[in-house]
């Protein structure tokens, strides 16, 4: 059944079923509080050379889809009922054996994070190159040019020398596109797409999309693209369905999902797509105001040691990284500036030069006052400018309690008596639309958007002028983003706080931001209003960043 | 491997050695007991002692004390054993050949039986064979090895019935047969706390390695299970095999001490504690320094292997 | 913290721990026998009804003796781990607080002590100091510092990194605050844990000394000490050794067994 060619009749009665054809396929797992229900009566079907989206948040079941289709699941699992067919052969009756056959040859497999998916010892050439050996009979050397081959067609410049690399030695769009020409290098019927793009940057985001979109049309592979990303999965797939708590809550050609939505989550998480046009931010100060002015400001990572100043000034100078470099800009009083850029852009070292967390050169202007480095930053700075990390786990001791937390800033700056501090930490619960007995709750007892709240809820605490807010919705599911988002801009109305907004997301924050400022390389490249976001005299890197995440399909469903 | 990275590790061997120096002179130095005193006998005169101490520079500054030494020690001069009126040079080599001959036998005999051993375990996780070892070692790590020596003495040296002998040393290029006899059970002593050691290392980098996303895109890719514990596992968990064998070495370096008092097997150990309790403060010193050297000479070589083994450190 | 005794490890860690801590309080009042008195018709017996596990050289009861060496065995690991855990974290949380020059200069000086083996160390400093059983505790926690200071200061700096700590550096905190109330309180959990599994190796090294001759001195009934006094008897009476010898066993193994259960407890990525 494995290897046998198929002959005519039964090929052209192959060419009726689907790729892939999931029926009232059930799963759980056993744990120490008895079976938890992971997926239930799953229906899907990928017909062949078609794109499959499979669509939900964190803990939705569609990570569990995707090894249930691959027969990868751990020794707790417990199937309970239905069938799993690859053009046809229920994958649930073969041996592991079997399995270990199929998969790689004719289904294969694209994860999230290519820098853990790739063995760190074992060169990028190699590793597609066995595939290659195991399922088509390749010796070594023939292998190697396949691969060669199969990474050409990733559209890497140099595939030869790529293949020699380690993995440590490529980019991650590089190991990417390894991760690809491996999937599609035994020409498989049917590919997974796990997130493929998340852990990318945007840009680069974007072309392993187009590679995919452009090898799909290539080789007419049948595709389950999984993401949490509507907006995304509405430009690469043909049909969605929803997955909400381990079911399919909905499920059609794009189209109709998005314009006829029926399910009520699934409106719920067309609603949440950020849409760069629908403005939801405060309205912008009528007299604007500067609160704190940057200028020339730099950060220097890994500075030259002495002795490198003295004996090689050259080499010293360019061993220094800059974190960030010559950035100068404004915050005006009760705005919401955004600060956009890649990983690695400098953003971030901005938002703790600003909370006074990073040594840096040149000027923070304070009230026509001149801050010239960190140890200037007094108490007083430090309680007008407050921030809010982008990890909600992280940013709160896991020790304290809730109303400990959010109580602190309060005690610190002497905001409140002492006797009136729990009365002031319920009002600030209620704030974030928290019920007041979360006080007396440690974090691990609260979910991630939750926790995000609380650290809202202290860094408002203070009373600031400035809230800075790194990247705080990137580590939290669509619905949530858009929850905390609200958040933010109702907290703003009724403080009149002024707030700085750092994100990668750049439709989420042409709907909240008054002015945008574009990093790269730790520079400032790019100072525009929001309204002028689109306009001709954008700096090319903006109008990359824009064309990356172009208007959706979802977004224009909103309208 | 960058000769950068090579140099670095070198200098901070040095560093490390320079500062035991130091240490082991102060400890030394600071010894109750005059060392003048304990060579010509309690009724010594005091003439013949202050002799004795500005012969043995007892009387000058500490810092100078420290600098005739250092600098002897550059020359390859210990000094003359107080109590065995012999030079040090000549004392502590004789036993570091004898400990090394002891130390190497147990130590690559366990690393050959435990690195597998480990592997296995985390292969064959939650499975009868995994219990057995994590059972065993946790015994081995419990057993202190003068207790481990003298269970097996009483089981298998017993007078004239025992298959082995209760002590002694023969080198093995006199007998190799006498000289397997009389190692088994000093190495045996000596095995039994690295193996528990080192195969629940590695049973435990190994099911680590096991269940990195990168094992699973193997598995994911049709791999023969063959190939995915040989060529994707096995190497990768390798590299902290290596580490925790280095750091072991500093274990064995002090059980030797005990076992090689227990079965009178005159190496560095037994001299050492012959020269603590006669208060022989330049055999001490030698001693403790060879010692302090081999370990840190061992872990320079461990970083070298697991540059070897693993491109990310390689490059870096 | 949850499920700590769903795992066999903390089950039989915490069972082999309680029978020892209860032999440590309660061994000398409920001992049959008075360890010291000689009985020279029944040396060298081996298990009956009236010696659970025989008689020594002089006839002494196995049992009784084990049981009354019991709380100096405890007392000795106990003690000599709590004492180098704190001076070892002391030096491992101000390097680790501090950084920059402060931290490298510790951290080359332990390196060079961390080359000499734990044994060695604790050898020479029992012999600067003499025999005895409080200064082969002392040179025991002399000899655990320089290891604990390298654990404490890599729990130090692996919190100090972490957000809330940073959140309350920006709020503008006090140093004492920041460590006191961030820091420490989360960095305490692994030197808790390493301490514990630090103990069974202080037991193992107190009754090493004491079979040396370094540590308790006769008529003392350290566990150590008794193998030591009997190893001339041990062909005739193998009791006499394996009896003292394997309680050393047990309760090193109770410490381990429970060290390692806490760790896999208090991270469950590490859970084996």
């Amino acid at each position: 059944m494995t290897s046998l060619a198929p002959n005519v009749i039964e090929a052209a009665a192959e060419k009726q079923k689907p790729a892939l054809s999931i029926r009232n396929y059930s799963l759980a797992y056993n744990t120490l509080n008895g079976p938890v229900s992971a997926l239930k009566n799953i229906d899907l079907t990928i017909g062949k050379g078609q794109t499959v989206g499979l669509v939900g948040e964190s803990g939705s079941g569609k990570s569990s889809m995707a090894w249930s289709i691959m027969r990868y699941l751990p020794p707790n699992a417990l199937e309970t009922g239905g069938a799993i067919r690859l053009a046809g052969e229920e994958l649930l009756d073969y041996t592991p054996r079997q399995m270990a056959d199929i998969r790689g040859r004719r289904m294969s497999m694209v994860f999230q994070d290519p820098s853990t998916s790739l063995n760190p010892t074992i060169r990028l050439g190699e590793q597609i190159a066995e595939v290659l050996m195991r399922h088509q009979g390749l010796t070594a050397a023939q292998a190697w040019v396949e691969a060669e081959a199969a990474l050409a067609r990733t559209g890497i410049t140099r595939p030869k020398e790529m293949l020699r690399r380690f993995p440590h030695e490529a980019s991650g769009g590089e190991k990417q596109r390894v991760v690809i020409a491996t999937a599609f290098a035994c020409e498989p019927e049917l590919i997974i797409f796990d997130e493929p793009t998340t852990a990318l940057d945007i840009l680069t985001a974007r072309q392993i999309l187009d590679l995919f979109n452009r090898l799909r049309e290539e080789t007419n592979v049948s595709a389950l693209y999984i993401s949490h990303d509507l907006g995304l999965v509405s430009r690469v797939v043909d049909e969605v369905s929803v997955i909400h708590r381990g079911a399919i809550v909905e499920s059609g050609s794009v189209a109709q999902v998005f314009r006829r939505p029926t399910d009520a989550y699934t409106r719920h998480l067309i609603g949440a797509v950020p849409n760069p046009d629908r403005w939801i931010g405060v309205e912008r100060p009528s007299h604007p105001e500067s609160l704190i002015r940057l200028e020339k400001i730099g950060v220097r990572y890994n500075s030259p040691s002495l002795f490198q100043k003295l004996f090689k000034p050259a080499a010293a100078e360019k061993s220094t990284f800059w974190g960030a470099r010559d950035v100068s800009l404004d915050i005006r009083k009760g705005e919401l500036l955004g600060v956009v850029g890649e990983s690695g852009s400098g953003k971030s070292t901005i938002a703790k030069v600003l909370a006074g967390l990073e040594d840096f050169e040149g000027n923070l202007d304070v009230g026509g006052k001149a801050l010239t480095s960190r140890k200037e930053i007094d108490r007083a700075y430090r309680r007008n400018v407050q921030i809010v990390f982008q990890h909600p786990d992280a940013s709160l001791n896991p020790r304290q309690k809730i109303g400990t937390i959010i109580g602190r800033p309060l005690k610190l700056y002497g905001i409140v008596p002492r006797d009136k501090i729990t009365a002031r930490v319920a009002e600030l619960l209620e704030m974030v639309r928290l019920p007041a007995d979360y006080a007396n709750r440690h974090p691990h007892q609260l979910s991630g958007g939750e926790k995000q709240r609380v650290a809202i809820a202290r860094a408002f605490a203070a009373e600031p002028s400035l809230v800075i807010c790194d990247e705080v919705t990137a580590a939290l599911d669509v619905s949530v983003q858009a929850a905390v988002a609200d958040l933010l801009v109702k907290l703003q109305k009724d403080t009149g706080t002024a707030c700085v907004f750092i994100t990668h997301d750049l439709n989420l924050i042409r709907q909240l931001a008054h002015r945008i400022a574009v990093m790269q390389h730790g520079r400032l490249v790019d100072f525009f209003d929001r309204d002028d976001a689109r306009a001709d005299d954008r700096h090319p890197y903006t109008k990359a960043l824009l064309d990356a995440v172009p208007v959706q399909e979802a977004v224009e469903a909103q309208n | 491997m960058s000769w950068g990275y090579f140099i670095r590790r070198l200098f901070a061997v040095v560093l490390v050695l320079a500062i035991v120096t130091f240490a082991v002179f102060a400890i030394t130095t600071v010894l109750p007991g005059n060392a003048a005193i304990m060579i010509l006998g309690e009724y010594a005169t005091p003439e013949a002692v202050a002799a004795l101490e500005r012969q043995l520079r007892l009387d000058q500054p500490w810092h100078v004390q420290y600098l005739t030494w250092i600098s002897g020690i550059a020359r390859g001069d210990f000094g003359m054993s107080l109590r065995l009126s012999l030079p040090v040079t000549q004392v502590v080599g004789e036993a570091f050949v004898n400990s090394a001959v002891l130390a190497a036998t147990a130590l690559v005999t366990v690393t050959v039986i435990a690195i597998p051993l480990g592997a296995l375990a985390a292969i064959k996780r939650g499975t009868a064979i995994d219990l057995a070892l994590g059972l065993f070692s946790y015994l081995g790590t419990s057993l202190p090895e003068f207790v481990t020596a003298t269970l097996l003495l009483v089981f298998l040296a017993a007078p004239n019935t025992g298959p082995f002998p209760a002590g002694g040393y023969v080198a093995p290029w006199e007998s190799l047969a006498g000289f397997g006899a009389h190692v088994a059970l000093p190495a045996a002593t000596l095995g039994l706390i690295l193996m528990a050691h080192i195969a629940r290392q590695v049973r435990s980098e190994m099911s680590e390695v096991l269940s990195s996303d990168y094992i699973r895109a193997a598995r994911l890719k049709g791999l023969s299970e063959r190939r995915v514990i040989r060529r994707h596992a096995l190497p990768n968990s390798m590299a902290p095999a290596v580490a925790v064998i280095s750091l072991d070495i500093g274990y064995l370096l002090g059980g030797i001490i005990v076992v090689e008092e227990i079965f009178a097997w005159p190496g560095l150990g037994r001299l050492l504690i012959y020269a603590l309790e006669n208060r022989d403060l330049p055999v001490i010193q030698a001693v403790t320094l060879l010692l302090a050297t081999v370990y840190a000479l061992s872990n320079l070589l461990s970083d070298i292997v697991i540059a070897l083994l693993d491109p990310r450190v390689r490059y870096a | 913290m949850r499920n700590f005794f769903a795992s066999p490890t903390a089950v039989v860690g915490t069972t082999l721990l309680t029978i020892v801590c209860f032999a440590a309080i309660f061994g000398p009042w409920i001992a049959p026998f008075d360890p010291q008195v000689f009985d020279a018709l029944n040396r060298l017996q081996g298990p009956s009804t009236i010696h659970w596990l025989g008689t020594d050289q002089f006839g002494r009861d196995l049992f009784s003796r084990v049981l009354s060496g019991a709380p100096a065995t405890v007392t000795f690991g106990v003690g000599a781990t709590a004492l180098g855990v704190s001076i070892g974290a002391i030096i491992g949380i101000v390097a680790g607080v501090s950084g920059g020059w402060v931290d490298s200069t510790i951290m080359r000086i332990l390196d060079g002590l961390l080359a000499v083996p734990d044994l060695l160390f604790t050898l020479l400093i029992v012999t600067i100091l003499g025999g005895g059983m409080e200064h082969a505790m002392l040179a025991v926690s002399i000899a655990f510092a320089p290891g604990m200071a390298r654990i404490a200061r890599s729990a130090v700096l692996s919190v100090r990194t972490r957000d809330y700590v940073r959140a309350a550096i920006a709020r503008g905190e006090s140093g004492l605050y920041i460590v006191g109330c961030e820091v420490l309180p989360n960095a305490l959990s692994p030197i808790v844990v390493e301490a514990s599994i630090r103990v069974s190796f202080a037991i193992m090294i107190g009754a090493t000394l004491g079979f040396l001759g370094l540590g308790a001195q006769p008529p003392s009934t350290e566990w150590g000490l008794m193998v030591a006094e009997a190893r001339q008897y041990m062909f005739r009476n193998p009791w006499c050794v394996a009896v003292p010898g394997l309680s050393i066993a047990i309760a090193a193994l109770g410490f381990n067994l429970f060290g390692d259960a806490l760790r896999d407890s208090l991270d469950p990525r590490r859970s084996l």
